[in-house]
């Protein structure tokens, strides 16, 4: 009797994990209804702030009720989750239908989006920046649309500057060292400029760097991160490390806690982003900064830009329509500017630029936009270099700095 | 990485599922002429469930492990076709295969013999009648019963140059002179050791109770013969006690080695921000050819590695210290 039992649950347990295995390559659930003309839309997006889920819960409720027979599927991921997350997904034949997130090429490589011009309306296309729209470009068509931009300034703690005697923010390389040391040598914890080469996002503190002593990351054709020209930039920062003008350690440290520590008004000077602002209004509203244009080595202007996408996987090719639907819709300004704002990032159309035009808090972002440089994304090796520079670049603190940019070179080319 | 840790369970299992088959091997002559096919063929509604199993959850994910380590994946996750062992060449063509190699030794060495030794003594302690046994065997658990992430969490946030409060004491008590303490978790030397201490603490509670439970099996006329006979307490330890801890001791330290090779969460947090491939070992490599390369086939070739040396160690073992022969 007791054996049976036993032998019974082993059978149970050995049909549910068949069971459970062969639903993992059971392929893409066919959740479009097509008899009834009803279909669902599933959203995958990472999560900007605590704010995300709920800004997209009330775009979700607003398009619902204006198409009743459309219903979407929310999903709200990390940052650190989002790329395996779909990379799963992709490779199990469960794509989302419509998803948020940073490199398209890939995908579109391997024919799996709908081009930007299928899945919007003629109208909600024109009215995009003419720059972003052509940075999701590939082979000549549109696979994504940029959905919200971001530009780089500098954040000056003016207390910690004053207490180390500078009047003036600086504005090229010579004097960011020299006021950074300054500041480093007030002691008690305190640093004068925060770099952070930590995994999290080192290349865009690379692209600070490189870009800003006249280098570039390359073109749709060709990956340029091993050039003469950024080599100016990675031996700035060496410089700056050797001479103690930045925090300990700063090959590992990563970004968003660092920043936390520029909040606290540690750290003299950290390049940051729109959402920063908030992030010091919440978090130590009395905090003296200013934000200033970056400083590069001569002095010219200078920002990285960055866009996020949205973009509409074609898996079983039945929602064309319902995406159309939906994307007209988030782009409309009355959707469209409550979210960008809510979070604190620049608009990419320009009836959303218009309608932010006086916001005092992105005003000195939307004017360093101009002479905003992007990463070259519509390259096809782009990801690969991108998570080269975040395992690599930080080894600047004890690397030399031709070795590695060859390093980096090497894995990008690899693909 | 998931389908090598699937299989530690089954190969528990085997262990343990010894004394019950050579109990079956003895009945099995009387009724030798027709035995063979008819003898399976009535066995398998029995022993079929268990074997849909055993496939189910070690064979099958390990052969499409070696299948994907020979495909060429695209980045997205699109299969283009086979490759043949050029996934492999990539692994031990990497620079920095050889030396993550022997850091993974060093890691599984060093971490698995700290463990054995304290837990030989904690368990040596918990075995003694004192008051508050219960409770003091209760803490002993505790570690296990969080989670990993969020023990190693703990140290991680505890190191924190800025607001870490180990940081913290170490700058009170005057060890550190920086008023923000030590990049602990910065630097690879010093993160790879912290991680090391965190692994033997995590792994200490199963230890424990596994040799705890081979000394209360120890009959006490054994330990009260060599009183009698006059032997003191290191050689009543080790010529006693010891040997008959022998069965237990294999199985804390078979599965400790799976274990700590196969573990990926502690190095993956306290080694996370590091950059270059100087704290890494199999685990953490295979993470970051999925992660952040997004190199699947690749990945699963330098799984299939792992996996086979697991094997060759636990073989190794097996055969040189023949843990399962009896006393």
């Amino acid at each position: 009797m007791k054996k049976s039992i036993k032998l019974g649950s082993v059978a149970i347990a050995a049909a549910a994990a068949l069971a459970l295995t062969s639903c993992g390559f059971s392929g893409g659930s066919g959740s479009s209804d097509a008899s009834s003309g009803s279909s669902t839309l599933n959203l995958l997006v990472p999560s900007y702030s605590d704010n995300t889920q709920k800004l997209w819960n009330d775009v979700i409720a607003g398009f619902e009720e204006a198409n009743p027979d459309i219903k979407v599927n929310l999903e709200v991921q990390s940052w650190d989750n989002l790329e395996s997350v779909i990379a799963t997904k992709v490779s199990g034949n469960q794509a989302p239908d419509i998803y948020n997130g940073g490199p398209f090429v890939g995908f579109a490589a391997d024919d799996l989006l709908y081009k930007s011009s299928e899945v919007t309306s003629p109208d909600t296309l024109s009215d995009f920046q003419e720059s972003f729209l052509e940075n999701e470009t590939y082979e000549g068509d549109a696979y994504a649309l940029p959905w919200i931009a971001s530009a780089r300034a500098l954040f000056v703690n003016n207390d910690l500057l004053k207490q180390a005697g500078v009047d003036e923010a600086p504005k090229n390389w010579d004097e960011l060292l020299d006021t950074a040391t300054k500041v480093s040598k007030l002691g008690g914890g305190v640093a004068g400029y925060g770099m952070p080469l930590g995994s999290e996002e080192a290349q865009a503190e690379a692209a600070i760097w490189l870009w800003g002593g006249g280098g570039s990351f390359g073109d749709a054709e060709k990956i340029t991160v091993d050039t003469p020209e950024n080599l100016v930039g990675a031996e700035q920062i060496k410089k700056m490390i050797d001479a103690g003008a930045t925090q300990a350690d700063p090959g590992s440290t990563q970004r968003s806690p660092l920043m936390e520590i520029f909040v606290q008004g540690k750290i003299g000077m950290q390049v940051g982003l729109p959402p920063t602002v908030g992030q010091i209004a919440e978090n130590n509203p009395d905090l003296d900064y200013s934000i200033t244009p970056i400083p590069t080595k001569d002095g010219s202007a200078m920002t990285v830009g960055v866009a996020d996408q949205l973009m509409a996987f074609k898996n079983d090719g039945s929602k064309q329509e319902a995406i159309t639907k939906f994307f007209d819709y988030v782009f409309a300004a009355d959707t469209y500017v409550p979210w960008v704002s809510a979070e604190g990032f620049l608009p990419t159309t320009k009836s959303g630029a218009e309608a932010l035009a006086d916001d005092e808090a992105l005003k000195p972002f939307l004017d360093v936009l101009p002479d905003a440089q992007f990463f070259p994304s519509t390259n096809p090796n782009w990801s690969a270099t991108d998570s080269a520079f975040k395992a690599l670049f930080g080894q600047l603190q004890k690397k030399s700095a031709a070795d590695v940019l060859t390093e980096i070179q090497t894995q990008a080319d690899e693909g | 990485m998931t389908l090598t840790t699937d299989s530690s369970p089954a190969s528990g299992g085997a262990a343990n599922g010894r004394s019950a088959r050579g109990g079956g091997e003895t009945h099995t002559p009387i009724s030798r002429k027709n035995s063979g096919g008819r003898d399976l063929l009535q066995a398998l509604p029995w022993i079929g469930p268990a074997l849909i199993l055993i496939f189910g959850v070690v064979f099958f994910p390990a052969g499409l492990m070696f299948f994907n380590s020979t495909r060429d994946i695209s980045q997205s996750g699109i299969d283009k076709g086979s490759v043949g062992f050029d996934n492999y060449a990539t692994v031990f063509g990497f620079a920095e295969f050889w030396p993550i190699l022997l850091r993974t030794i060093i890691w599984v060495i060093v971490v698995v013999t700290f463990t054995v030794a304290l837990s030989l003594v904690v368990a040596q302690v918990l075995n003694k009648a004192f008051p508050g046994r219960k409770l003091v065997r209760l803490a002993v658990i505790v570690p296990w019963a969080a989670s990993v992430v969020m023990t190693t969490m703990v140290f991680y946030y505890g190191l924190e140059p800025y607001f870490g409060i180990i940081n913290k004491f170490l700058v009170d008590v005057g060890l550190i002179d920086t008023p923000e303490g030590f990049g602990w978790t910065r630097n690879a030397d010093t993160a790879f050791a912290w991680s090391m201490a965190i692994a033997v603490f995590v792994s200490l509670p199963f230890t424990t109770y596994t040799i705890l439970a081979g000394l209360q099996a120890i009959p006490g006329d054994t330990l009260e013969a060599a009183r009698v006979d006059g032997a003191g307490p290191a050689h009543t330890y080790f010529a006693v006690v010891l040997p008959q801890l022998r069965s237990a001791l294999a199985v804390a330290i078979l599965i400790n080695i799976i274990n700590v090779f196969n573990s990926l969460p502690i190095l993956r947090i306290m080694t996370g921000s590091i950059p270059g491939y100087s704290a890494d070992t199999i685990m953490t490599m295979i993470f970051k050819y999925m992660q952040d390369q997004h190199k699947v086939d690749v990945a699963s070739a330098l799984s299939v590695i792992g996996f086979l040396i697991v094997m060759v160690i636990v073989a190794i073992y097996v055969k040189a210290v023949k843990p399962m022969k009896e006393v």
